[in-house]
């Protein structure tokens, strides 16, 4: 049985439309972070860094290309496609949803890995996205998992007014008689 | 009578609530399906992925036969002719100077000597005179790698071949024969394989001229410098002319930028 909130909407619908809105919400972030690292690529901008140099040098790294494909480019797309499956309203779209944002959340890992350990400086800018990312992945993994079967309660409907329903009773009793 | 139909209702419901229960089930264990399925997938796309970052890692290090032969000549092709001194280039009365804060394995240094707008910047206005440029060294990308102690055998060993006034030949050679900043390649066979790469430079000498103590010190003083005036990343290209000085603000400048940095203080 699904529970229906005071505006007669399933609990189960409003869970799911306050994740779609938290996830485009974040999508939406995430559009601008990668956009502004791709612009500042393809300009030749340096990237505003809070610490000195760290931007620069992560993004002059061999780890800022894949296949000379800036990673932003990719980011840019990987939020792009998860806001593009909010619109798919089935099975289909959740799950395809949270594939795309697990595999840019196990990048943003391995990236995150290379900036400590390899390249030895952060970009706040990777680090913001690889932690949109994960929250990403989180919800996605929700709105996957959550049961969707349950039959959806019809919204509230226009009802025909008392007076009226009277009124056609008596009409059905006259004609009986 | 009213039993009977009440128990045939009733088993209905149930076969109907069964036949639900049972298309549940099997929905919620295709979409379980689905979901390892897609789990498996991205942890194989994410696997692909790190091998290509990988794989894709800079090789470079010392050319040979043709392809040697290549970038010697386009090394030539740009500097011959330039009056060299030391670590500058370029006509020593002209009126602009370019400092040029550097790392010799900062691949974005790379990317500004070889393909931003630092060989159009030479062939045209270091060549006519109006431009020099002065290569000061400051670790960024060697510093950030596996073995900082690289960095003064690097910049000393351009330096040294800056005493025969070779000093952008060996310069321009180690940028295009660049290896990943993640390794530790700058070994004593890569350097001399860069020197004998030098045309016209004399090997013995430069080998001799790299055990200089002083050539340390002076990459020390380079970095010093250029930590007093606030350089946080290479390439920084400061002009200084008779208007005054401008920094070009742009990771990989191109030769437009140059310009207009030209034009502010000339």
């Amino acid at each position: 049985m699904t529970a229906v909130a005071g505006n007669g909407v399933p609990v189960s619908d409003t869970v799911d439309r306050r994740l779609r809105i938290a996830i485009g919400v974040l999508c939406l972030i995430g559009i601008g972070v990668a956009g502004y690292l791709t612009y500042t690529h393809y300009e030749g901008i340096k990237v505003l860094c809070l610490s000195s140099g760290g931007c620069e040098t992560v993004q002059s790294s061999v780890y800022s290309k894949l296949a000379g494909v800036p990673v932003a480019v990719l980011g840019l797309a990987g939020y792009i496609g998860i806001l593009f499956t909010l619109a798919i309203r089935n099975d289909l779209g959740r799950i395809a949803g949270f594939g795309i944002a697990l595999i840019g959340f196990l990048f943003s890992l391995y990236l995150t890995y290379r900036e400590i350990f390899t390249i030895k400086a952060i970009c706040q800018w990777c680090v913001s996205s690889a932690v949109l990312m994960t929250i990403l992945t989180i919800l996605t993994a929700i709105r996957a998992l959550r049961d969707e079967t349950a039959p959806v309660a019809p919204r509230r409907v226009k009802t025909v007014p008392r007076a009226e329903r009277r009124r056609i009773e008596r009409r059905k009793q006259a004609a009986r008689r | 009578m009213a039993s009977r139909t009440k128990q045939k209702e009733e088993a209905r419901a149930r076969r109907l609530a069964e036949e639900q229960a049972r298309a549940e089930r099997a929905r919620r264990q295709q979409r379980t399906r689905m979901i390892g399925g897609v789990v498996a997938v991205a942890v194989v796309v994410v696997i692909a992925l790190i091998a290509l970052s990988i794989g894709g890692s800079k090789k470079g290090g010392i050319q040979t036969g043709t392809k040697a032969n290549a970038t010697v000549t386009a090394v030539n092709q740009l500097l011959t002719g330039i009056p060299q001194s030391g670590n500058t280039l370029g006509s020593p009365t002209a009126p602009v100077t370019m400092t040029y804060y550097g790392d010799l394995k900062c691949p974005v240094c790379q990317a500004f000597t070889l393909q931003g707008g630092f060989s159009q910047l030479v062939s045209n206005d270091v060549r006519a005179g109006k431009v020099k440029v002065v290569y000061q060294a400051f670790c960024t990308a060697t510093c950030s790698g596996p073995d900082p102690n690289e960095f003064p055998l690097q910049q000393a060993a351009a330096l040294a071949a800056g005493k025969q006034n070779k000093f952008w030949q060996f310069a321009e050679l180690f940028y295009h024969e660049q290896g990943d900043e993640t390794q530790a390649y700058v070994t004593e066979s890569y350097l001399d394989g860069l020197a004998r790469q030098v045309t016209g430079l004399n090997f013995a000498q430069w080998k001799s001229a790299r055990s200089d103590p002083n050539l340390t010190a002076e990459v020390t003083s380079q970095q010093n410098s250029g930590k007093t005036i606030g350089v946080s990343g290479t390439p920084t290209l400061i002009f200084k002319g008779p208007k005054g000085q401008v920094a070009a603000n742009a990771a990989v400048p191109t030769y437009a930028q140059l310009q207009s940095a030209m034009k502010q203080v000339s």
